[in-house]
């Protein structure tokens, strides 16, 4: 049981870094939305689902009631934060943010 | 209390506050302010102030973001700098703040260690409050005790100052336009706001929830971290996701300004109401143990639970009205017809 | 070294404090006034709830008692934060809360008059008017 727990709280810390060095390096908008807003919810869904899990070592109505919580707070942010996104992303679009075109270099037009 | 987790957040702390003064957008400045309120109140968490990161994260963290979010909205994005006289400005206001920095720095020598148990400020009083509220009060959450019942008399006249505020706010920005009430235009299809379904949707289904949650954060004050101002402001906030996600007219239809003015006065009224009953019945103003003579089978100790519970209903009360009059007025310039 | 570690906390809320005031004084723009407002009052309610915090202390709820039947427990008042710097600290964030509302009104009513919220704008337009 304890390995599972740190294989997701491990698990959701590596996403986090991903979801942030994703945040800094795409070259848009549009792409730093998607990184952001799937990165950020699952990697909240696995390190929740893992302290839940560390709640259920042992079994009585106080454990059971605080893991409960845990998992109720990860289903509002498995709906509200992909919402965000699609608010945010939404709003750029409405705004006319364009999306990233790959230059051509020199190179590929004798190419 | 763990240092390393107090001085790395602490650190990023400081971080965000020199970012969100010297960034040139007013927006980007409301929301690093938002994530400074949300690492503010990770410290609180971690220094055992589990009372204060609530209050912190629903008020700070997500009234004051959306309040400055929509005072930028009705004014403007951007910020200019000064015209003229830019470096003296800021070496006079460089030398002012150092300068008292210096003096607090030479002020706290004197001060006692971080987190030691022996610190003069946790000797005199507060072990009588953490020793004695579950005998004097039947109400474990030591923070709720001593604010609804042993210092009873600040949080009124706090509720007092939040309602004077919300008037305040209406005095300043409210421009009455004398409309008649049967054209309003139905607010379903009013074009501000957000034109997804999605959203709306979401939105729809998360308000009742939230409603339900902020009741159970009142009810379960004496038990566990809240009590009536968190409760008031998570209710407030509903009505705020709602007016963002569809327009202020719905907001109005529902809680429009009689009603929230009305719901303001009502919450410090039964305040004062259950302290001037306790008056009436033999005691001192707000002493709660004189209701057990009113209410049914209940001995002065669980009146004086029952008590706290009355006052944090109306302190919700009072809350979750203002914070909606702010957030309107602010949102719509005071003409109160659409806006953010 | 000793000192160090048990007073660095100080420092950190001496520089919030500066940068608030900082910001409070220099910036031009209204709204950045009261941003740097906000910053001062936080840092001061930081400086506050940490004289509050003990070692190895829990959070103040006493864990094992709902209604009277829990009376025969011992309590420790070093087992627990101490709750009264948390309780004048609510009291704090909501009236800035209120205050923070009140401040923005304001700025909204200056921009509604002097269609600028950038200091030495409003000033030429005191000057002028006069």
């Amino acid at each position: 049981m304890n390995s599972v727990i740190i294989f997701l709280i491990v698990t959701g810390l590596i996403l986090f870094l991903a979801t942030t060095v994703g945040l800094l390096r795409f070259p848009d908008f549009y792409s730093r939305m998607h990184a952001a807003g799937k990165g950020d919810t699952l990697s909240s869904l696995l390190m929740l689902g893992g302290l839940a899990l560390y709640e259920f070592h042992e079994i009585n109505v106080a454990t059971l009631l605080v893991g409960a919580k845990i998992l109720l707070i990860a289903v509002f942010i498995f709906m509200a934060s992909p919402t965000a996104t699609h608010a945010i992303t939404d709003a750029g679009y409405e705004s006319g943010v364009k999306p990233w075109q790959k230059e051509k270099t020199a190179s590929e037009d004798e190419g | 209390m763990i240092w390393q987790i107090d001085l790395s957040v602490l650190s990023l702390i400081v971080l965000c506050g020199f970012a969100t003064i010297m960034v040139k957008d007013l927006l980007s400045a409301a929301i690093i302010f938002g994530a400074y309120s949300f690492l503010m109140c990770l410290l609180w968490t971690e220094m055992g102030a589990v009372d204060v990161a609530f209050t912190e994260a629903s008020v700070g963290a997500g009234v004051s973001t959306i309040l400055f979010i929509a005072a930028a909205y009705q004014t403007t994005r951007i910020v200019k700098p000064r015209k003229s006289g830019r470096i003296f400005a800021k070496i006079v206001a460089l030398a002012a703040s150092v300068a008292m920095g210096l003096v607090l720095l030479a002020a706290q020598t004197n001060f006692p260690g971080f987190a030691d148990p022996e610190s003069p400020a946790s000797l005199h009083l507060s072990p009588y409050y953490i020793t004695q509220t579950l005998a004097d009060t039947a109400v474990p959450n030591m923070v709720t005790s001593v604010l609804a019942d042993y210092r009873g008399f600040d949080t009124m006249f706090e509720t007092a100052v939040i309602f004077t505020a919300g008037l305040a706010v209406i005095a300043i920005l409210r421009r009455v336009k004398h409309i008649d009430r049967c054209e309003l235009p139905d607010p379903y299809t009013i074009s501000a706001g957000s034109q997804d379904n999605i959203i709306r949707f979401v939105s729809r289904q998360l308000v009742p929830f939230m409603q339900l949650f902020a009741l159970y954060v009142v009810a379960h004050g004496h038990h566990s971290p809240g009590g009536g101002f968190q409760g008031g402001v998570i209710l407030g906030a509903s009505f705020i996701l709602l007016a963002i996600t569809y327009d202020i007219q719905l907001v109005q239809q529902r809680m429009n300004e009689k009603w929230n003015i009305l719901l303001g006065n009502i919450g410090v009224l039964i305040y004062a109401s259950i302290g001037f009953i306790c008056l009436l019945l033999g005691a001192n103003f707000l002493d709660y143990s004189m209701l057990s003579k009113i209410l049914p089978a209940t001995d002065p100790v669980m009146a004086r639970s029952h008590g706290m519970l009355g006052i944090e209903i109306g302190v919700a009360i009072a809350v979750m009205a203002i914070v909606v009059t702010i957030y309107l007025n602010l949102a719509s310039n005071g003409k109160l017809d659409k806006g953010l | 070294m000793e000192y160090l570690v048990s007073h660095y906390n100080y420092w950190v809320y001496i520089l919030l404090m500066m940068v608030g005031l900082y910001a409070m004084l220099a910036k031009n723009n209204l709204i950045k006034k009261v941003i740097g407002m906000s910053i001062f009052q936080t840092a001061i309610i930081v400086f506050y709830v940490s004289t509050g915090a003990k070692r190895e202390a829990s959070i103040p709820i006493i864990a094992h008692g709902h209604g009277h039947d829990a009376a025969h427990t011992v309590i420790e008042a070093a087992h627990y934060a101490n709750p009264l710097p948390h309780v004048l600290m609510l009291t704090a964030i909501v009236v800035s809360v209120g205050t923070l509302g009140v401040a923005l009104a304001i700025c909204l009513g200056i921009y509604r008059r002097y269609k600028t919220l950038e200091e030495d704008e409003i000033q030429e337009q005191l000057h002028d008017s006069l």
